[in-house]
């Protein structure tokens, strides 16, 4: 099949053959539930942190790609991380490029908990993270109740010598307002281990509101949260919207 | 804490029975195919908004519903069917 008939058939066949991935109630926590097979999802995040402590302004993009596989695994392809930070560096610098997989071990409404088991490995040509996390979701009603716990392993700098390590812990409530809208909260504790030890006793806390809302195939969430500790070097707050959309 | 634990878990079982209960007496239908209609209505259903209770909507309405919802979540026409079959099943238990 010629590349020409390649480009005309796949728009065609694309929306046929895909559906949506799922939507996302939360901006800083990942859900129990996969998607489902089939189904193709294109999800864009902006994050804005903002310190004064020494004055910092960072804003991330991350674009991804999400693919069901089964019905209890699930795929995504970071097509490219990057990222604008002022005053260190003059316009945008490309971090990195990730793959993340899901997999589902319960059902959040008809098990005890909805659990996950969630990897993630990313790669630049001065960072690599390894990141592993436990999704676990308990739905009731019109509420969603998530918790992640998030292991992460950082090697950065020109030699890879540069070292950290962070445990994040996550909790967040959802309420669905109509089944288009939701309102909610969500909560970060981190601990932060620079060269994997923790002499310097780091913990931030971060909390704020969020929303998210749906229709069709897009969806949009936002979330802001503020430091709750007076960790210097960390932002005073950080905005992170998502935005997907089904093919 | 023994207490309230047990109580969260009596709450989270009454809970979530009410929104997908097992059917047990599946009449001239298909068990296999009630069994997968529920796993898919609590699996697919959930990726976008809370399950909606089984009792919202009537007999009418629900195949309407699963059909306008099934490209969204992904459904096969076999798929459709079990979740509707699984649906009016569980309603008229």
């Amino acid at each position: 099949m010629s590349k020409r008939t390649l480009s005309v058939l796949l728009p065609l066949i694309l929306p046929a053959m895909c559906a949506f991935g799922g939507v996302r109630h939360f901006d800083f926590l990942y859900e129990a539930p996969t998607a489902a097979p089939g189904s193709v999802e294109m999800e864009n995040w902006i994050t804005w942190k903002h310190g004064s402590d020494p004055r910092f302004d960072q804003v991330d993009f991350r674009h991804e790609f999400e693919f069901g596989v089964t019905d209890r695994l699930q795929l995504s392809v970071y097509v490219t991380d990057w990222n604008y930070h002022s005053p260190d560096q003059e316009g945008f610098t490309l971090s990195d490029a990730a793959l993340e997989a899901i997999y589902n071990l319960s059902n959040p409404v008809i098990d005890p908990v909805g659990l996950s088991i969630y990897q993630e490995v990313r790669a630049g040509d001065r960072l690599v993270e390894w990141e592993s996390k436990l999704i676990a979701q308990k739905n009731y009603g019109r509420w969603i109740f998530a918790y992640n716990a998030t292991l992460e392993a950082v090697w950065e700098g020109d030699d890879l010598d540069e070292r950290e390590s962070e445990f994040t812990q996550a909790l967040g409530a959802s309420y669905e307002i109509s089944p288009r809208l939701s309102v909610g909260v969500e909560l970060l504790h981190e601990f932060v281990f620079p060269d994997w030890k923790d002499y310097e006793t780091i913990r931030n806390v971060f909390v704020g509101p969020n929303v998210s809302y749906r229709r069709g195939n897009w969806f949009v969430t936002t979330a802001v949260l503020a430091q709750a500790t007076d960790t210097s070097g960390e932002a005073d707050f950080q905005w992170r919207t998502i935005f997907g959309v089904g093919f | 804490m023994k207490k309230l634990l047990l109580t969260c878990l009596v709450f989270a079982g009454c809970e979530t029975a009410n929104y997908a209960p097992i059917v047990t007496m599946p009449r001239k239908t298909d068990a296999t195919k009630l069994q997968r209609g529920r796993q898919l209505f609590v699996h697919r259903c959930i990726e976008c908004h809370t399950l909606p209770p089984i009792w919202k909507y009537s007999n009418e309405d629900w195949p309407k519903i699963v059909n306008d919802m099934s490209h969204r979540a992904s459904l096969k026409a076999a798929d459709r069917e079990a979740v509707i079959a699984y649906i009016l099943a569980a309603r008229n238990m």
